[in-house]
């Protein structure tokens, strides 16, 4: 392993480790390398440690205060229902008019799940707002009290990309009103990249924002009370989003059963296969965004409990 | 119930291995893979290391170039005797039950 191999390595770890221990882990990587080439067990041990050391920083580690760990935990659920807000608006797109394309007397289970699946995922949309609002006054305070020149530039990029994603958008949107259905839904390739264009852009500009709320989440000093409350809210948004994801696969496997054809746009009563690729994508995506959620509730609550005691 | 020190435990193995005198991570691997035949890699001896600097159990000497050696801190010492005794108990037991007569032979039966 040369140096610039081993210091790309050491970008695992983060960047107040490196600066402490850095350098000795470097030269002992340099030194390991004289002899022999330095194992493939050797390096996957420096990306296992980085990425624990990563954790830890982030306040999961065993030793971390309670506190810090029921905060990471919350802002993990955070993240992961970032992550499942956007593959929840691709399944949303896929099942919008399936109840046009499905007959009257197929529509009985997977209405039910359609309808659970749309409430509880307004149910985890209000559990985050409750979480972001619980915690608002203390963040307005931080702000006020010099935070501002943490997140200034984090608050900055997400303003720039929300304000390029509305305007491509906007954009977007009169150009569909001059282009016909067929056009939007494909065949106009230049219309397609423009779309998933915009989307990225929506992405990125919520990914931004959710990065300025941990930057800001990590600053607070949250009593005790809010703590307990912030970690019984990411429970309750872990149980939605899976309340979400299994509904979604009952709705899946209900029309697939029933109504194979809606998975597909093909006409009705024509044979399709009750798999869509386009469908099993986001699935898959909420599927693991809800287990990033369990961890970080489980983790938050427990630490909870130890707050309480 | 609280964790159990373990024969192969990282921080053991370094303050077993800084008892005998201050060394580097480089000194610390070989003395180490030494006495315990445990090849300890470099990324999980440097995350020991830090861990054991947190807790005030091994201190930072003056650098060696890039290198850096650590010496075991007074409480460090304490802490070792603590996980040694720890072990010596389990030691103690299994040594002293498998002086007991009562041993599988074969296929379960009680010899």
């Amino acid at each position: 392993m040369n140096e610039r191999q081993a210091r790309l390595l050491l970008r695992l770890y983060p960047r107040a480790w490196r600066a402490r221990y850095g350098e000795e882990l470097l030269a002992l990587l340099t030194e390991l390398g004289e002899d022999e080439p330095i194992a493939a067990r050797m390096r996957r041990d420096v990306v296992r440690a980085g990425l624990g050391e990563r954790l830890r920083a982030a306040g999961f580690g065993a030793g971390a205060p309670p506190a810090m760990r029921a905060r990471s935990g919350a802002l993990l659920v955070l993240c992961a229902w970032m992550l499942f807000a956007v593959a929840g608006a691709r399944v949303q797109k896929f099942s919008e008019h399936w109840q046009g394309a499905t007959p009257q007397s197929a529509r009985g289970v997977p209405a039910v799940a359609f309808d659970v699946l749309e409430g509880a995922a307004v149910l985890g949309g209000v559990l985050v707002l409750a979480g972001v609002a619980l915690a608002l006054p203390r963040a307005l305070a931080y702000i006020r009290s010099g935070g501002w020149r943490v997140v200034r530039r984090a608050v900055l990029r997400a303003s720039a990309l929300t304000a390029v994603a509305i305007g491509a958008t906007a954009a977007l949107a009169v150009w569909a009103q001059q282009i016909d259905t067929a056009q939007r839904n494909g065949a106009s390739s230049a219309y397609s990249g423009a779309f998933v264009l915009c989307a990225l852009l929506l992405v990125g500009a919520l990914a931004a924002w959710t990065t300025v709320a941990v930057s800001l989440a990590r600053g607070l000093e949250l009593s005790s009370r809010v703590l307990r409350l912030e970690a019984l809210l990411a429970g309750a948004i872990c149980a939605s989003m899976l309340a979400v994801t299994l509904a979604t696969a009952t709705w899946w496997g209900a029309l697939g059963r029933v109504a194979p054809w809606v998975l597909h746009g093909a006409a009705g009563g024509s044979p399709s296969s009750s798999f869509a690729l386009s469908l099993f994508l986001p699935s898959a995506l909420m599927a693991v965004a809800t287990c990033f959620a369990a961890l970080g509730a489980i983790t938050s609550l427990r630490a909870a409990r130890l707050i309480l005691k | 119930m609280e964790a159990k020190t373990r024969a192969n435990d990282p921080a053991l193995l370094i303050l077993t291995s800084l008892s005998s005198g201050p060394k580097h991570g480089y000194a610390l691997l070989q003395d180490i893979a030494g006495f315990a035949r445990v090849q300890l890699g470099p990324g999980t001896l440097y995350g020991a290391i830090g861990r054991l600097e947190t807790r005030g159990l091994i201190e930072a000497l003056e650098p060696q170039g890039r290198t850096r050696p650590y010496g075991l801190t007074e409480s460090g010492g304490d802490a070792l005797a603590a996980m040694l005794e720890e072990l010596r108990t389990i030691i103690d037991v299994g040594t002293s039950r498998l002086k007991r007569p009562a041993r599988l032979t074969h296929a379960g039966a009680s010899a």
